[in-house]
């Protein structure tokens, strides 16, 4: 490898978005931010996906009048596949939004460790354990104040 | 400390990905299938967007799961905001800049839409592509006046009416001895508004279905806005 | 003709047009899922007796490797057949509402279309649509606790995807193909380097999700913990074991190769380990069952690390038995769930129940006379056969772990018939709970009768499973239309 063609620009950019989206899933603390990192690591990888279709000199896989016989056309398949993808994404997207608006509302903030506090005091409430070693004990002292708003008014 | 790990686990992550696409044979690849949709693509289909023909004749089956895809998340998503209550306060009407370009934009936006749509295996562009414009035509002027709403048991039945037709043109595919999905009518001339077989009307019913269903979405979530 | 594509598109049809037929008549929604699932069942019975497996069929009539294909064998009609069978077990007569049964209908069209699918990419998509559908039915338990694990199982899965798309990707540029078939032809070429590789592990991830994968599966207490009783057991019923099956394919077709294997082997053993280990500190019967059951994944992919017809086999065996289990006990938790404290007495209380479960702790130990016993045992065999250092690790770490197993499951069983229980008693379990979860024991104990037949019959099963020349002679070369 000598030389490296301009187009591995392309490579490093879409690896360079899944890189920076794992690392927001990985280290952002607000829940929404988390989404959005998956929103651009799921951009990343689809751009690698439509990378592998690539050819050199070709054109878009799209037959129109008076093209000479034998033009070279890019790969058409792993453009449908990102199409498929794409459309993927957004669905996920979409529901994941309406969610994250449900956890506001119950919990009264979006921030992931206190979530997860909240999560796992919620799940053993849930079960009717108490917190720490001892099953019978009462509840304890909460971290968190109880928000203000509760389930059951949707 | 959890967060070193993390960088550490990004950094192998994009380090071993270069390593490898460097490595690869980029742009240079077998393209085993995709030489072969392009030699075979515009007899097989009649469609001369081979894009299309991927998306709505090789690969069909996996574009009904994706519109599946889409109608789960809208049900769930339904689930997940319930109904909305009737005395629930709206959003005050948009000024006039907005409601004059959404009454100026909709029938432009609705026009470009089903042209994408009917000519998607033509040019660049499809039911997906026209679908989602569809959407924002119809999401538009209930931004401009959130006291219009459009039916979500309107859409609901729409989202069904034209999925169950894309199944039912694959159904009827079968009854007529051939596979599921596989393509009917007379290919007609390369090129022509009127060829590629089934695959337009499948491209229509994508393109309802994934209006009507991104129209939904982006109506209840606007709905669940304004009732907190 | 061949009307296998039906197993799939007839229940995603139904579940179009359940909600919109909701609004007319409430009956005919809640009676079309059903008339549908039982279609399929017939229809899975009749391929499965006829003759003629395996087949394939070219979905459109574009032959594979341009189009997609289904490939029908005795392997993927089993799972098939259970996923119509617990979806139609599952139906929640009483109390469901339309959303449900459309989302329950997604869930069984993509897993079947999981069991048949031939493709490497539509594998992705109707995995994405089974993860759409689980998260709508975790969700529509409607509490705050609920919301917030589906979305970080979300997350999960979410980057799950995104790993299985950059492995479909090297896999894709070093290859030119995604039919299953075809790579398999490929592979032993193109992807036996570290391409292949890290394609593998990409994609073990991505699947890894809802396999409960040792790495990827701290979503599953808290979705068990909060999902209701029925949505957890058909996931740790369905959803993880479709998830195991395409490991599978993609293991025996296109990644074989020993790095693999011993990969496998590593985080099935972290994950039985680790699974147990959860489960003997949990507190509360429903996340106890959770990390019983990360555990015993665990242990279908020791299952599946042993090379050969034995590995698929033992793996197979795990599974089918964790089918059996599971999903039943989580019948059982709907009124049970809560802390393990609360069950003190219970075998005085409902004595049905508790005789139940204590038939289903047993098995999953892995008592002699029950299945779970020789489900084990081929495992241990398996690994005993293999030999590595590696290997009798394993086997030291299965044997010692399911110590450990027997400890928590016989403490819960003691407790049960232990005195008094404390005033807050559990209620006792619904008809309709107790009356499935009989079934699924009467399952149990006719497979520990006939073990014989059904060890000759699986045998079989993984064999022809096993059989790559000949999957892809029948992929590529009869795959014209039938």
């Amino acid at each position: 490898m000598n030389q490296l063609p301009v187009e591995y620009l392309f490579f490093v950019g879409a690896i360079g978005l899944v890189g920076i989206g794992v690392a927001g899933m990985l280290l952002c603390r607000n829940l929404f931010r988390v989404l959005l990192a998956l929103v651009i690591a799921e951009a990343g990888a689809n751009l690698l996906l439509v990378l592998t279709g690539y050819r050199w000199d070709a054109v878009a896989p799209i037959v129109l009048p008076g093209m000479p016989a034998g033009t070279t056309m890019v790969d058409p398949v792993p453009q449908a596949l990102v199409l498929t993808a794409i459309v993927i994404g957004v669905g996920i997207q979409a529901f994941a939004v309406a969610v994250l608006i449900k956890i506001y509302h119950g919990y009264g903030s979006l921030d992931r460790r206190r979530l997860a506090a909240m999560l796992d005091r919620d799940m053993n409430e849930l079960a009717g354990v108490g917190p720490g070693r001892s099953p019978e004990a009462p509840a304890g002292k909460r971290p968190f104040p109880p928000p203000e708003q509760q389930e059951g008014r949707s | 400390m959890r967060n070193l790990i993390s960088l550490l686990f990004v950094g192998g992550l994009v380090f071993l990905l270069l390593v490898l696409t460097l490595q690869a044979p980029f742009a240079e690849g077998p393209m085993l299938v995709g030489k072969g949709i392009l030699q075979q693509g515009t007899e097989e289909t009649g469609t001369a967007n081979l894009v299309t023909s991927v998306v709505l004749g090789y690969r069909g089956y996996d574009t009904l799961g994706e519109l599946s895809i889409l109608f789960t998340a809208a049900l769930a998503l339904g689930v997940v905001l319930g109904r909305r209550r009737p005395e629930a306060p709206r959003d005050l009407e948009a000024g006039l800049v907005l409601r004059a370009s959404s009454d100026l934009l909709f029938p432009l936006l609705l026009v470009v839409g089903l042209y994408i749509i009917l000519h998607g295996h033509l040019t660049p562009g499809g039911g997906f592509q026209g679908g989602v414009i569809l959407a924002a035509a119809f999401f538009l002027p209930v931004l401009a006046r959130p006291s219009q709403r459009i039916s979500h048991a309107g859409l609901m039945a729409l989202e069904a009416l034209a999925g169950a037709a894309f199944i039912i043109i694959g159904l009827l595919a079968m009854r007529h001895g051939g596979q599921f999905l596989q393509p009917l009518l007379d290919k007609g001339q390369l090129g022509s508004l009127l060829s590629g077989g089934t695959l337009p009307l499948l491209y229509i019913a994508v393109g309802v279905k994934v209006g009507a269903e991104l129209a939904g979405l982006l109506v209840r979530l606007g709905d669940a806005e304004a009732d907190s | 003709m061949n009307a296998v594509a039906l197993l799939v598109v007839l229940p995603l049809l139904a579940a179009f047009l359940t909600p919109s037929l909701g609004r007319v008549s409430g009956l005919a929604a809640k009676l079309l899922g059903p008339a549908v699932l039982l279609f399929c069942l017939g229809l899975v019975w009749h391929y499965s007796t006829g003759d003629g497996l395996p087949f394939s069929i070219a979905l459109g009539g574009f032959l594979p490797p341009l189009g997609i294909n289904l490939y029908v064998d005795s392997l993927a009609l089993l799972f098939a057949g259970i996923v119509f069978l617990l979806v139609l077990l599952a139906w929640p007569w009483g109390d469901g509402s339309r959303e449900q049964y459309a989302l329950l209908m997604l869930l069984a069209g993509s897993s079947a279309a999981l069991a048949l699918s031939g493709d490497l990419f539509n594998i992705f998509v109707f995995y994405e649509l089974g993860a759409v559908a689980s998260f709508g039915l975790v969700v529509s338990a409607g509490t705050r606790a609920a919301h917030l694990a589906t979305f970080r199982y979300l997350l999960i899965s979410g980057l799950g995807s995104v790993l299985f798309l950059l492995g479909v990707a090297i896999v894709y540029i070093n290859t030119g193909t995604l039919n299953l078939a075809h790579l398999a032809t490929l592979a032993p070429q193109s992807l036996n380097n570290i391409q292949g590789l890290v394609a593998f592990v990409l994609i073990l991830l991505g699947v890894g999700v809802k396999a409960e994968l040792f790495l990827v599966n701290s979503w599953v207490p808290e979705v068990y913990a909060t999902a209701p009783g029925w949505v957890s057991g058909l996931l740790a019923g369905i959803v993880s074991k479709l998830a195991i099956l395409v490991l599978l394919r993609l293991l025996i077709l296109v990644f074989d190769f020993p790095d693999a294997h011993n990969l496998l082997l590593l985080l099935g053993v972290a994950g039985f380990v680790s699974g147990e280990l959860a489960a003997w500190w949990a507190r509360d019967f429903r996340r106890l069952l959770a990390f019983s059951s990360i555990g015993q994944l665990g242990l279908v992919f020791i299952g599946f690390s042993i090379s050969g017809q034995a590995g698929v086999m033992a793996g197979l065996a795990v599974a089918l038995h964790h089918v059996l289990v599971k999903p039943a006990l989580f019948y059982l938790a709907e009124s049970w769930g809560g802390a393990l404290g609360r069950l003190r007495g219970a075998g005085g209380r409902s004595p049905l129940a508790a005789a139940v479960f204590v038939l289903f702790a047993l098995s999953l130990i892995g008592v002699p006379p029950l299945p779970g016993f020789w489900a084990k045992m081929l495992v241990i065999m398996g690994l005993a056969g293999e030999g590595g250092n590696l290997q009798i690790t394993a086997i030291a770490a299965v044997l010692v772990v399911t110590v450990v197993e027997a400890a928590y499951l016989l403490r819960l069983v003691g407790s049960f018939y232990a005195g008094d229980g404390p005033e807050a008693v559990p209620s006792k379990q619904g008809p309709g709970d107790i009356s499935r979860a009989l079934l699924f024991a009467v399952g149990l104990l006719l497979a520990m009768v006939f073990v014989l037949p059904l060890g000759d019959w699986l045998s079989s099963v993984s064999g022809e499973a096993m059989n790559v020349p000949h999957y892809v002679a029948v992929v590529l070369q009869r795959g014209e239309l039938q």
